[in-house]
């Protein structure tokens, strides 16, 4: 009896213990917690809080919206309703290339970063990484070093509607067979390497002839191919995909209807003012 | 000036090459060498006051049209498809054949041709076509060039929008 009578007056001076011990360790967080309810019940006091964020927001995206979303928009805006698909397409395909570009580049930094923190400083990074770039493209380092010398020109640029083959446009430094004839030839190529290889959505990006590499870019309703000579690295053929895309978002009509002369001007002019220049020059 | 892509289709040994060099060229051969794959050329041809550039594919000639890379049909303005009076295998698909080139490329201008006129005689035509499947647009020889310019030509004002 007295034996349980003692258990009992023990167990109840733990359970005090124990208050005072969360009251103690709980205090501070129990002010906070009051304080947080105290702000989200009063409602003026959480827009005090708010509001100053939400009008920072609000600012930002006012006094940078032209510069952020501005081209895109304008454009699409500019593309009536009742119109096709296939033109809004052609106008966000080139904004989305930007986008994975820049998310991919973004994702490079990091590996190089994280690369460089863990490697010891006797190698240079730039060698390491040029043998992890040559290890994975298979491009030997000697390769790397030579490619500067013999650099790449552009020497042709096409623009293809896709399927029909019909060219959009041109750029070309040296006058050349009939171009209407490459542009079906080229596009008959890459129907047939996708139509043979019908592998899930793959598309034909390269084609070695000779001393030439053509670059194929793919867009919505048609394609970009540049005929390049001498020897492309890596980071040139990205350099040209960058300005591809540029050339896509800036220059290229979104209605690509109907075919004419006056539409394949526009468009090759617009090439001669992205390519008649070395593209690779930092 | 506008641009489109015409395409030649039918079976084997037709004479698709031929039409499509006789149009460009004003040529014909005997000789048959099968295509391989596919050739473009080209032809800018003037319909009233209007030029026409058109894009001609001259495809390998299957048994079934199935077996044409699809991509090829894609984005026609036009196909031709032809057969051969004198080979009742080559027209003997025509329904399903049409058919299923309306399906791939919806609202294209197509034309039908009954092409070898030279080597049959009037009845021997009138008899090819009362087995025709679908009647012909027209019948042509690749060889003496009988109607090839006015199938080209009716198949621009077509595309063109020109005549029905
Ligand atoms: N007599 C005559 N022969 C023709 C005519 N058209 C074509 N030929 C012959 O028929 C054969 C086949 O002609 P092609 O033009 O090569 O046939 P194709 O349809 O292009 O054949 P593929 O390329 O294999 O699909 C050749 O020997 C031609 O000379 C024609 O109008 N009259
Ligand atoms: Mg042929």
């Amino acid at each position: 009896m007295t034996q349980t009578m003692e258990n009992q007056s023990s167990s109840a001076k733990e359970l005090a213990m124990l208050g005072q011990i969360k009251s103690i360790l709980l205090k501070d967080d129990r002010a906070e917690i009051d304080a947080i309810k105290k702000t989200l019940y009063r409602k003026e006091e959480l827009a005090k809080e708010v509001s100053p964020i939400v009008e920072e927001r609000v600012q930002y995206i006012k006094d940078n919206f032209r510069k952020e979303f501005g081209k895109p928009v304008d454009r699409i805006v500019e593309i009536k309703l009742e119109e096709s698909k296939e033109q809004l397409l052609n106008v966000i395909y080139p904004v989305l290339g930007q986008m994975i570009r820049k998310f991919v580049n973004y994702q490079f930094q990091l590996l190089k970063d994280r690369i460089d923190s863990q490697v010891s400083s006797v190698f240079s990074s730039r060698g390491i990484l040029g043998q992890i770039k040559s290890k994975i493209f298979g491009i030997s380092s000697s390769d790397m070093v030579l490619s500067d010398l013999d650099k790449p020109i552009i020497e042709e640029v096409y623009v293809i509607q896709r399927d029909s083959g019909l060219l959009l446009g041109s750029f070309s430094r040296k006058v050349t067979v009939d171009k209407d004839m490459i542009a079906g030839m080229l596009t008959a190529i890459k129907s047939f390497v996708e139509d043979a290889f019908q592998r899930e959505k793959q598309e034909l990006e390269l084609i070695e002839y000779g001393n030439y590499k053509i670059l194929i870019q793919n867009f919505f309703s048609y394609y970009v191919s540049v005929a390049v000579s001498g020897s492309l690295s890596t980071k040139e053929r990205d350099m040209i995909s960058e300005k591809l895309l540029e050339f896509a978002e800036n220059k290229m009509p979104d209605n690509l209807q109907l075919i004419d002369t006056e539409l394949q001007n526009q468009i090759s002019e617009g090439l001669e003012a992205f390519f008649n220049k070395d593209i690779f020059e930092d | 000036m506008v641009s489109t892509k015409v395409m030649l289709t039918g079976s084997f040994g037709v004479g698709k090459t031929s039409l499509f060099k006789q149009f460009l060229f004003s040529e014909f051969s005997e000789r048959y060498l099968t295509t391989i794959g596919v050739k473009v050329d080209k032809k800018v041809i003037e319909v009233d006051d209007d030029q026409l550039n058109i894009l001609l594919w001259d495809v390998a000639g299957e048994v079934s049209l199935d077996k044409v890379p699809h991509s090829y049909f894609l984005k026609s303005s036009g196909i031709i498809y032809v057969f051969d009076l004198t080979r009742p295998l080559t027209y003997k698909n025509m329904i399903s054949d049409i058919e299923y080139i309306e399906n791939k490329v919806p609202g294209v201008k197509v034309k039908i041709v009954g092409n070898k006129k030279d080597l049959l005689t009037e009845e021997q035509l009138e008899e090819v076509k009362s087995k025709l499947p679908i009647p012909a647009d027209i019948f042509t020889s690749a060889k003496t060039g009988e109607n090839v310019e006015l199938l080209f030509m009716s198949l621009a004002r077509k595309i063109l929008g020109k005549e029905e």
